[in-house]
């Protein structure tokens, strides 16, 4: 079970590490704030608490930025 | 999980704030919506303005310029645009190319001016000087002198900025956490100058978070620069900032109640605390100064310009 994540460079393949897992998880992962980014699945934009399945892709946009 | 407001599954935002969910169409609508409200309920807008917006390509001053394109299309106002080329390299110029983009888009009067072509020098350069007192200071003030100056060469009533409910709530708690009276009496929806040459400012984003403003460009696809400038690293701004994300992690209205506890409060300042400043002219370019030099003019003598 895996998905595709983009963000700003990162173009890869991950694999899902367990059952429901969340956008929100894996911005905790990222150590991203989800008050930062907004997120798309499958090019549709969508909550952080939506759950990662199968071959989705996930795009992380960065909106905020420091300073 | 569905849009409060039309029932669509499709929801791209819970707000901490109030419980509401929004589909994409429902969020873009609320988003406008309440700009236009804050412009009816501050009077931001009077029939017949030309609004000169400060554009520098990011998603504020885009969401800015297409919220009140929709008064302009109404042909309510007529809108114009600058774009400060602050000569940042590798972050500005991507700005300065969506700047143009959009302004060619909607059909609209726009220039771009560089500090370089007006004080002889880019921000770049000021950074190298070893006197010099911190990119934000410097960019602030002389980025305001030339929006002034476009404004009143491009005959605009109005100057509308990009300022967010983060920007202002941070403005306010800066102001207050370094005492600075004078600039406490100076913020809010509308701001006004005695001297005439200093066109009234406008803030129709004032009660929208920046993150409602970067999903609102996002989810109607529009073009903008989201780049970190190289310089913000270090701000106070940015610290004040990141203490007012944290408390609003547990206290999520505290943004909008900061900001209405100031509105209540500004009166107080603009009476109690009025500044006394002498209206007078600054002898080296001739704008309207409290002091001999003007603010802008008194940094390009300290930097030998």
């Amino acid at each position: 079970m895996s998905f595709k994540l983009k963000y700003k460079h990162i173009d890869e393949e991950r694999e899902i590490p367990k059952e429901n897992y969340s956008i929100k998880d894996l911005l905790d992962e990222l150590e991203l704030s989800s008050q930062t980014v907004v997120s798309k699945q499958n090019g549709e934009l969508v909550i952080e608490d939506t759950i990662i399945e199968n071959d989705d892709e996930i795009q992380l946009v960065q909106i905020i930025y420091g300073g | 999980m569905q849009c409060t407001k039309c029932g669509n599954p499709k929801v791209i935002i819970k707000k901490e704030q109030s419980g509401q969910m929004l589909c994409k169409d429902c969020f873009i609508d609320s988003i406008e919506k309440k700009v236009i409200k804050t412009v009816k309920k501050e009077q931001l807008l009077d029939k017949g303005d030309k609004v000169l917006v400060a554009l520098s390509g990011g998603k504020d001053s885009v969401t800015v310029l297409e919220i009140l394109n929709s008064f302009r299309k109404r042909n309510i106002i007529d809108i114009c645009a600058v774009t400060v080329d602050e000569g940042i390299d590798n972050y500005r110029q991507d700005g300065v190319d969506i700047a143009i983009r959009h302004a060619e888009r909607l059909g609209i009067e726009h220039k771009v001016v560089s500090l370089k072509d007006t004080y002889g020098i880019t921000l770049d350069e000021i950074m190298q000087k070893d006197n010099h007192k911190g990119s934000c200071t410097y960019c602030g003030v002389f980025r305001r002198t030339i929006i002034n100056k476009a404004a009143r060469e491009m005959g605009a009533t109005k100057i509308a900025t990009g300022h967010n409910l983060d920007d202002e709530v941070q403005a306010i708690l800066m102001n207050y956490l370094e005492g600075n009276t004078n600039n406490l009496g100076k913020l809010g929806a509308k701001t006004e100058s005695k001297a005439e040459e200093f066109t009234v400012k406008i803030k129709p984003l004032r009660e929208i978070p920046e993150r409602e403003i970067g999903l609102y460009v996002v989810a109607k696809e529009l073009e903008v620069h989201f780049d970190s400038c190289p310089y913000a690293m270090q701000s106070f701004r940015g610290e004040v900032s990141q203490a007012i994300n944290d408390l609003a992690e547990n206290h999520p209205t505290i943004k909008y109640s900061t900001l209405r506890g100031y509105d209540k409060i500004k009166p107080l300042f603009k009476g109690e605390f009025k500044p006394n400043y002498s209206q007078g002219r600054c002898k080296r370019c001739g704008e309207p100064s409290s002091n001999e030099l003007c603010k802008a003019c008194s940094f390009l003598e300290e930097l030998g310009v």
